[in-house]
């Protein structure tokens, strides 16, 4: 098995490599293009783009663990990632995170069985200022409670 | 001519669709450019260094002398790298700029690389900033296709680029080093200064860093002159500051303020007060990583970085995070521990390994209750990562340490072993 | 370019150094050492394990003297209270999650915690928490083992390969204090350098399976030398102990090699404890016999007297040291008067090159050879019997059997084909056995010194020759081929 970017991503990759003079510096871009088509970052994908930007393996292993964005495993549908900082701590994310656990039956780190929820808890989403927050994928939830919370998951199909 | 609005930064936030390119224009957007072409670079530069702007990231360094250390005669490129990295727990200023007001910044861009003679800015934007990222994104191509970036922008001959580059979850990577670091497709591990980035910055070139706010600061300062920005705030503080209000306040969210604006105001004022009307107790006047005031504190410290310091605290990024009574400090810091633990970079001794073992301490304080020796510990080790560090992230858990340690020994007390549960105070 | 100077002060030493010299090359310079454990000499100094933190007077922080540049009228303290205390902090700091394994570990003697240790820190632990458990045993490839838990994330390692084998093998993954060396998933070190990276981690971490636990280094004596793997000449350090090679180290010489040799080299010392040949013997009716030295002068000066002795030819070897290719070529010039002078050297099959060490020519003195004017055995013409020098190559092996030219003597450390067939074998020393000289591929002449004395009853060449001059010149009894038939080769 070969793996290789779409047509689409190719020419993606190819306007961003435009944009450095240095094939490396696409390695962050190029890690998420691969990440948004293969849904997370296995080692088949970390060698292939290592060869694409000419770069080692080791040092793409060395950046996909560095940074905690890439995924190294595929992560449920939904990925609920909930602001575990202060601001947010002190407007009750520690029992935001509690009701999420109860209800999904799953604890931090874990996928439901049917692999549609994820649960992880992140550091500061910079939603300080609408605490408590959690990041679905990537879209941001704010100001939450335990009702609000219920509400989202059942919009989640 | 000066305007007679109060507000610098965030004059378009919160109006319908501010963060188009239209309303933007409108609303006086891009005006600063004609200007701005007609002065020459070092007039530019020189009109920011008598603005007094400061660096809004974080460090409160000078714009205008960080932008006139940078060499031009080395034959490189000069690189601008806007720092939309904004991960200091507390601060949440950046994203409404990012989200509401995209195409200030540009302006911002544009004159701060026409300034430093650069054609080509990154812009490095934190991995989780999903609509900032797009906001940015699209005025970005609006720019492009209106002819205000790219080649001979706004048809005066000089070339600029712009270039969004995503993080992937790293608070350290808005450290300027590590932020070109990991532009360069590298691990964010801050750089060995010197060479300091105006110097040896990008790819090797002379680079300049600056923060979302600093930039987004400049149309006003070029439009209405130096002598303008100065109206606002104090005389060795000048101009408006972005504080991003949360925590126990009863309306968080982001307030332009004057600086030298007082923090008790801020609280009472502006956000509605302490939450439920409790008393308040602490106040992070800075970002997680300065040290904590009191409430007495609060009661005469004014929001600049001079006043700030005399209280034994910092300006730093204007996140304000407010404590009320219910909440245990020892339970805050650990909170707060966890957070640096895990955002070393891992490169130097102290800060790796010190800040999991004080991490690891205020755990065991919370679960198992702590010694007075444990609080002698805690003291020697914050020391021992103090200013001994490649980039000062160990400073930013060793400060909250030391002030919280010092400012609330009680909460601290109520955890030695052998008192009661009951002693023990938790949040909320 | 001249270097302008720049003058600083280091703990009331003044030092005139180059501009760009570090603090920390500074201090050396004035004869003072620094502890550290991320910089090594010979590799970019990155700053990172900041046990090299000096203060400068006026200035606010203690700095990384590893990675501050001198600037002239510096006044540099090390040792004062403030830098004690964190030097103590940093020992401290760094064996907080450290196994303490030291009962087993194989860098126990040249390890730079316990070297350290002793000095900084010695407080009974503060640490009451649990440590981060990472993973041991790991069998990186090339010989190298490496235990996650002892690492102190130096990066030298990562540096070597980089730096040295110039290629990306290593990276330390994760952040914090989770952060641990590795290669990429399922990879092995792979680069012909790699063995250095054993050599420069300053702890544990990196151990060598060719040694581990093989010995306690302490018992361990060692002597320069020169590694005999190719004609690079690489400068080596032999430890031994009694009669035993445990393993070779690089030496440093700016001029040749720096701080580094290649794998090959690094474990091409088996043949000097395996496999050797011990005593004089001779074969009589292709049965081989063990016999006194005496006897096997006697019989190879009997042999060479059944005819004219510029009939014979002497077959050289790119093996062996200066002295002793002079003896021989001195012999044949003045003894033999023979033109037929050859040489053999090693040759093996695709024979790794690069552009930095290792070159295709795996003999350490190829140079003398040519310089005494030896020429190639391909070359051979007709000769009566031939003396040899160490060894045959294959080549050169199959050429003497298609001629069937008889070997009347070899002198050699180590069985080969050649010995085998020879009807006189003399043992001598291998080079960790003797002093002298190799040249190398640029021309320069290095000395290598005896580790110990030649084992068993192994002779410099040089002597043996010297008594077959002397029976060769007497009227002792000579042997014709007939009286002896020499055995055809095995
Ligand atoms: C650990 C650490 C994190 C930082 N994070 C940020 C950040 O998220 N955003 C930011 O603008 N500056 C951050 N800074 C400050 C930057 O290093 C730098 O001073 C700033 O971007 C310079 O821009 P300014 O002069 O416009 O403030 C951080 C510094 C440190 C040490
Ligand atoms: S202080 Fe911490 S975050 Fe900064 S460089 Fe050192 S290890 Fe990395
Ligand atoms: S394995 Fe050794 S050389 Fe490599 S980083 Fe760890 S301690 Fe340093
Ligand atoms: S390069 Fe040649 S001389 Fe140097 S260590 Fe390797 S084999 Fe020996
Ligand atoms: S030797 Fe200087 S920091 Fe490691």
């Amino acid at each position: 098995m070969t793996m290789e970017f779409s047509p689409e991503n190719k020419k993606k990759l190819a306007e961003i490599l435009s944009r450095y003079p240095t094939k490396q510096a696409a390695l962050l871009p190029t890690l998420w293009l691969a990440q948004g088509e293969f849904g997370f970052i296995s080692q088949e994908t970390m060698e292939y783009v290592a060869g694409l930007l000419d770069i080692s393996p080791a040092h793409v292993y060395g950046v996909v663990t560095f940074y905690t964005m890439f995924h190294r495993k595929p992560p449920g549908k939904y990925n609920l990632q909930v602001c575990r900082t202060l601001s947010c701590a002190l407007r009750g994310s520690e029992s935001l995170l509690d009701h999420l656990k109860k209800k999904l039956g799953i604890g931090e780190n874990e996928t439901t069985p049917d692999g549609k929820f994820s649960l992880c808890t992140v550091e500061c989403l910079a939603s300080c200022g609408t605490a408590p927050a959690m990041m679905v994928n990537q879209k941001y939830f704010e100001n939450l409670d335990a009702s609000k919370v219920d509400e989202i998951l059942n919009g989640l199909k | 001519m000066v305007p007679s609005m109060s507000l610098i930064l965030t004059n378009r936030v919160g109006q319908p669709e501010s963060y188009t390119l239209q309303v933007f224009e409108k609303t006086g957007g891009y005006q600063s450019v004609k200007k701005l072409f007609s002065l020459q670079p070092n007039q530019v530069i020189d009109e920011v260094k008598n603005s007094g702007l400061r660096g809004r990231g974080g460090a409160g360094f000078s714009a205008g002398l960080k932008w006139s250390f940078v060499p031009q005669d080395t034959g490189k490129p000069v690189y601008l790298c806007v720092n939309a990295d904004e991960s200091e727990p507390g601060t949440f200023k950046d994203r409404l700029l990012l989200e509401d007001d995209p195409h200030q910044l540009i302006e911002g861009i544009i004159i701060a690389c026409y300034a430093i003679r650069s054609h080509t800015a990154y812009i490095y934007i934190r991995g989780e900033f999903d609509l900032p990222c797009q906001r940015i994104r699209s005025a970005v191509a609006e720019a492009y296709a209106k002819g205000y970036l790219g080649k001979n922008i706004f048809k005066s001959g000089y070339d600029l680029d712009v270039t969004i580059h995503r993080g992937a979850g790293a608070y350290i990577c808005g450290e300027e080093t590590a932020l070109l670091e990991s532009l360069e497709g590298k691990k964010g591990q801050p750089r060995i200064k010197p060479p300091f980035p105006a110097v040896v910055g990008l790819f090797g070139s002379p680079t300049v860093i600056n923060n979302v706010e600093t930039l987004s600061a400049l149309p006003f300062i070029i439009n209405h002159g130096a002598a303008a920005y100065r109206r606002f705030g104090t005389e060795k503080s000048p101009g408006t500051k972005l504080f991003s209000v949360s925590g126990h306040v009863n309306k968080p969210g982001v307030l332009e303020k004057p600086l030298g604006y007082p923090l008790k105001d801020l609280i009472e004022k502006d956000c509605g007060g302490v939450l439920g009307g409790k008393r308040l107790k602490a106040v992070v006047p800075g970002g997680s990583s300065v040290p904590v005031l009191n409430a007495q504190d609060v009661e005469t410290v004014k929001l600049d970085y001079e006043s700030l310091m005399q209280h034994g605290s910092m300006l730093g990024s204007g996140g304000v995070i407010v404590l009320h009574e219910g909440v245990d400090m020892l339970w805050a810091l650990r909170n707060l521990s966890r957070f640096y633990a895990h955002e070393s970079c891992g490169q130097c001794t102290p800060c790796r390994e010190g800040s999991g073992w004080v991490d690891k301490i205020l755990v065991r304080f919370l679960r198992e209750g702590g010694t007075s020796a444990d609080i002698e510990l805690l003291k020697d080790i914050s020391n021992n990562m103090m200013g001994k560090t490649i980039c000062v992230l160990a400073d930013a858990l060793a400060m909250p340490v030391l002030s919280y340690l010092k400012k609330f020994p009680e909460d601290f007390a109520a955890h030695f072993r052998g008192k009661t549960a009951q002693a023990q105070m938790h949040v909320l | 370019m001249i270097m302008t100077d720049i003058t600083l002060t280091i703990d009331g030493k003044q030092v005139a150094v180059p501009k760009g010299t570090s603090i920390l090359q500074a201090a050396i310079t004035a004869g003072i050492t620094i502890p550290h454990y991320c910089w090594h000499p010979g590799l970019k100094a990155v700053g990172n394990c900041r046990m090299c933190l000096v203060q400068v007077e006026k200035w606010p922080k203690p700095v990384a003297s590893c990675v501050q540049p001198v600037s002239e009228g510096m006044v540099v303290k090390t040792s004062t209270d403030e830098i004690t205390k964190i030097r103590k902090s940093v020992m401290e700091f760094l064996l907080i999650n450290h196994p303490l394994d030291c009962p087993t570990c194989d860098q126990a003697g040249e390890c730079r915690l316990q070297d350290y240790y002793m000095n900084y820190d010695e407080v009974p632990s503060r640490f009451a928490e649990e440590k981060v458990s990472k993973n041991k045993m790991i069998d990186l490839g090339a010989n190298v083992m490496l235990d996650q838990e002892r690492c102190i994330a130096c990066t030298r390692c990562i540096r070597v390969c980089q730096e040295v084998a110039g290629v990306d093998e290593l990276t330390l993954a994760n952040r914090g204090d989770h952060t641990m060396i590795t290669t990429f998933p399922g990879k092995k070190l792979s680069n012909p350098y790699a063995g250095n990276t054993i050599d420069v981690c300053p702890v544990g971490a990196l151990t060598n399976k060719d040694f581990r636990f093989k010995k306690r280094v302490w018992f361990l004596e060692r002597t320069p030398s020169v590694c005999p793997g190719c004609s690079r000449g690489c400068n080596i350090e032999i430890h031994h102990e009694e009669l035993k090679v445990y393993r070779l180290l690089p030496r440093y010489n700016p001029e040749v090699n720096n701080y580094w040799i290649c794998d090959e080299g690094r474990y091409g010392y088996k043949f000097i404890n395996e496999d050797r040949i011990l005593r004089p013997r001779i074969l009589e009716k292709n049965i081989s016999h063990l016999v006194s030295s005496d006897e096997a002068v006697d019989r190879l000066a009997g042999l060479m007297k059944g005819g004219a002795l510029d009939e014979i030819g002497v077959v050289a070897n790119a093996q062996e040291t200066n002295e002793t290719l002079q003896a021989l070529a001195d012999f044949a010039k003045t003894v033999l008067k023979t033109r037929h002078l050859y040489f053999s050297r090693r040759e093996v099959e695709n024979p790794v090159s690069d552009n930095f060490l290792m070159t295709a020519d795996k003999n350490p003195n190829q140079a003398f050879v040519d310089k005494l004017g030896f020429r190639p055995l391909s070359t051979l013409k007709e000769v009566r019997g031939l003396l040899v020098l160490n060894s045959l190559s294959p080549a050169d092996m199959k050429k003497v059997i298609e001629k069937k030219v008889p070997i009347l003597g070899i002198w050699a450390s180590n069985e080969n084909p050649a010995a085998h067939s020879s009807a006189v074998v003399f043992p001598i020393p291998t080079y960790a056995e003797q002093e002298g000289h190799f040249t190398n591929v640029r021309g320069l002449t290095q000395k290598i010194t005896a580790a110990y004395p030649p084992r068993g009853e192994a002779r410099l060449v040089s002597e043996t020759l010297e008594e077959l001059t002397e029976r060769l010149q007497t009227n002792a009894r000579s042997y014709t081929q007939n009286s002896y038939p020499l055995s055809p080769h095995l």
